[in-house]
């Protein structure tokens, strides 16, 4: 097992808004190995987003803070950096694609202009040889036509399309990690699974790492290898995709798996988490998750529980893991 | 039947080049013979779908506005919804879906077809009788954030549809009735003077369904009803929808690109593409035993949450992006994406009915589909 490319330790990032401080990410620890998919899991709300941020080092600050913690970049601290060596990295190391691909794409350059400008930018190419790199990079993502096309401007793209230039251009300067926000979720299914198997196959090819955050059970399933589940800014479990999914070992990773219908057969009434997601402004005491969970006690209400080690590679948040696992 | 379709199809070959317009007649007359053999084991529809054709016109110039062409959005669909069920309807984005929603709300009027709501064809109806059939088709959007007014509050906006139907609840009457929805979805009755911006998403949708039920229609159109919500609360959501379904005996057409979720509610689906139905049937026969290859490559592009299905399932992939509305391909509108396209396909437009091989046996494969080439492949279980 190679060591870790990326690792987050006890990671904390807040916003001051005008109703209080809300609390995004409290104290998220993780790791990418590389060639290994990450997926990290999570609600509107639970903070996967905002720990991509951070990581990229994109977050806007104010009204976001980071107040603690490290992420650690191939031995380096990246959070202790000076803007312009971040800026380094960002691109080069590590590059992001974001879910909506119209508004993430600039609509007055074309796309060839766009996708040059990487290596205009970080390898000081001519313009002339950049336009033919960008052909090239539209041929690796099967943009038909690439040659004909790469002077189109966004919008004369389809959504699926738009989001392969997208990853074109997250791949241009071939990084070791690549982080992927919601990837496909303004994407039809068909046009979804076209443009997972491509980031697959890539991923593959080149062995990059890949954090891959998604609101999708169905999505983690196909291409994860491990996944960590957010909610309330916190990591609730981690495991291996197989065996979450056949026993998870948090309540609400085993309330998010029931509460999906199933394309297979079907079901009878669907498992409903009760209550809303917290607001992140009031954190409820002790397990974020307490008020909704079913196996709520006291202890739940008064100590936050630590990630307990299931088994190796596997933690959950719970106090009463083994509880939730054999249950 | 073979005899009927064999005619209509020479029919159509007999008129390559008519207009766009013509081309929708002749497929009308063919596809009404299939709906009408629908079975017919839940009783009365209570909501008959005949052909229905929208096509939005494309206009040049600015002053002398000049039509150079249609959108057909929805290009002759017919369907039946029955009391008390749900009539599921997938697709995927710009197929069409939608646009049939607003038809059967009279949001839009159709170019083509009829809809008949009890027997009466309400395309052609207007004022005192329309309004009067509006009461009973009520709709549900998809989006909680922008359908709900933020400057009224939830008492004011699931009240408002008695200011337009006085009849259902005289005045001093409809703070008792507002409460009393408000309980039925689950909401605490004395939020009735909040604003929307104090609710979550699901607790606003929540707010949408009671305006839905407001007036106690029969028919209930919902447009995506639980894609803007997170999966712990679209799951409440759904079975409430379940729920007021069996207390007052609705009907719901139920529109949404999930196909989880509908496999979940609905116990009819109709599949569309490109302004058409490909495929409709119960949620068996859609679900385990497709037989259009557009159902097929939809339902195998599904992520299944199951690491282990991952290497057993078949995966279609499909080439390309769907066509645009403006200019739909010739023959089978989805000959251009798929694999078992041959020259027929793009000559003769496939009939929505029960592919002749299938209608002598008794196979869940015996279902309306319209393909040429229709054959049964189970993609959703792993081998």
């Amino acid at each position: 097992m190679p060591g870790p490319l990326l690792e987050v330790r006890d990671l904390h990032v807040e916003f001051r808004l005008r109703d209080g401080v809300a609390k995004a990410v409290n104290g998220v620890d993780c790791a990418v190995a590389e060639g290994e998919t990450l997926a990290v899991l999570g609600e509107s709300g639970s903070g996967k987003s905002v720990t991509a941020q951070a990581v990229m080092g994109i977050l806007d600050m104010p009204p976001g803070r980071i107040t603690g913690g490290e992420v650690v970049f191939r031995g380096r601290d990246l959070l202790k950096l000076r803007e312009d060596e971040r800026r380094g990295v960002r691109g080069r190391e590590m590059a992001m694609i974001f879910q909506d691909a119209l508004s993430s794409l600039n609509p007055v350059l074309s796309v060839g202009y766009q996708l040059g400008e990487m290596f205009t930018v970080h390898r000081g190419m001519s313009r002339k040889d950049a336009k033919a790199k960008a052909v090239e990079l539209m041929d690796r993502v099967r943009i038909p036509a690439a040659k004909e096309r790469v002077d189109d401007y966004p919008h004369q793209f389809s959504g699926g399309m738009r989001q392969r230039i997208m990853i074109a251009m997250a791949l241009a300067l071939e990084p070791d990690l690549i982080i992927a926000d919601e990837p496909t979720t303004a994407l039809d299914v068909t046009v979804q699974a076209q443009v997972m198997d491509l980031l697959a196959e890539l991923q593959r090819e080149l062995g990059m790492g890949l954090v891959l955050i998604t609101h999708d059970l169905g999505v983690v399933a196909d291409v994860a290898d491990r996944i960590a589940v957010m909610y309330a800014g916190r990591i609730v479990e981690t495991a291996p995709v197989h065996d979450i999914y056949k026993a998870p070992a948090h309540p609400y990773t085993r309330g998010l798996l029931d509460s999906i219908p199933r394309l297979d057969r079907k079901g009878r009434e669907l498992y409903a988490i009760r209550g809303l997601p917290p607001n992140l402004t009031r954190i409820p005491s002790g397990c974020p998750f307490h008020p909704r969970c079913p196996l709520v006690r006291d202890v739940c209400r008064t100590d936050v529980p630590p990630l307990y080690e299931v088994e190796d590679g596997r933690g959950s948040a719970c106090h009463f893991w083994q509880e939730t696992l054999h249950g | 039947m073979a005899e009927l379709k064999k005619n209509d199809e020479a029919a159509v070959d007999a008129t390559p080049n008519v207009t766009a317009v013509e081309t929708v007649d002749a497929v009308s007359t063919e596809e009404s013979v299939a709906a009408i053999e629908a079975p017919v084991e839940r009783g009365e529809p209570i909501l008959q779908v005949r052909n229905l054709v929208k096509h939005f016109p494309l206009t040049q110039g600015i002053l002398f506005k000049k039509q150079v062409g249609a959108v057909k959005a929805v290009d002759g669909i017919s369907f039946d919804l029955y009391q008390g069920e749900t009539l599921g309807i997938v697709g995927e984005s710009g197929c069409g879906k939608s646009t049939v929603a607003k038809l059967l709300m009279t949001l839009e009027k159709a170019t083509a077809g009829e809809v008949f709501y009890k027997g009466q064809d309400i395309t052609k109806l207007s004022g005192r009788a329309l309004k009067a059939v509006r009461r009973n088709i009520q709709m549900v959007f998809q989006d909680p954030y922008t359908s709900l007014n933020p400057r009224m509050t939830v008492g004011d906006i699931i009240g408002e549809p008695y200011d337009i139907h006085p009849e259902v609840a005289p005045k001093g009457d409809r703070r008792r009735k507002v409460q009393e929805l408000l309980d039925v979805v689950g909401l605490n009755p004395e939020y009735i003077n909040r604003y929307p911006h104090q609710f979550s998403g699901g607790q606003r949708q929540r707010i949408g369904i009671a305006r839905g039920l407001a007036l106690q229609p029969e028919i209930i159109i919902c447009d995506e009803p639980v894609s803007a919500l997170d999966v712990s609360v679209q799951a409440q959501v759904i079975n409430l929808m379940e729920k007021l379904q069996d207390e007052f005996n609705l009907s719901y057409l139920f529109i949404a690109h999930d196909l989880s979720i509908v496999r979940h509610i609905s116990d009819r689906v109709g599949v569309m593409y490109l302004g058409k139905m490909a495929e409709i049937g119960t949620d068996v026969q859609i679900y385990d035993h497709p037989t259009h290859p557009y159902t097929q490559a939809l339902l195998s592009a599904v992520p299944v949450p199951d690491p282990d299905a991952r290497e057993g399932r078949e995966r279609i992939i499909l080439t390309g992006d769907v066509p645009s509305p403006a200019n739909p391909p010739s023959g089978c509108r989805f000959r251009t994406r798929c694999w078992k396209a041959q020259d027929k396909c793009a000559e003769e437009v496939p009939l929505l009915a029960v592919p002749e091989r299938f209608t002598s046996s008794d196979t869940p494969a015996a279902h309306e589909s319209a393909c040429h080439f229709a054959e049964e492949k189970d993609v959703v279980h792993a081998a």
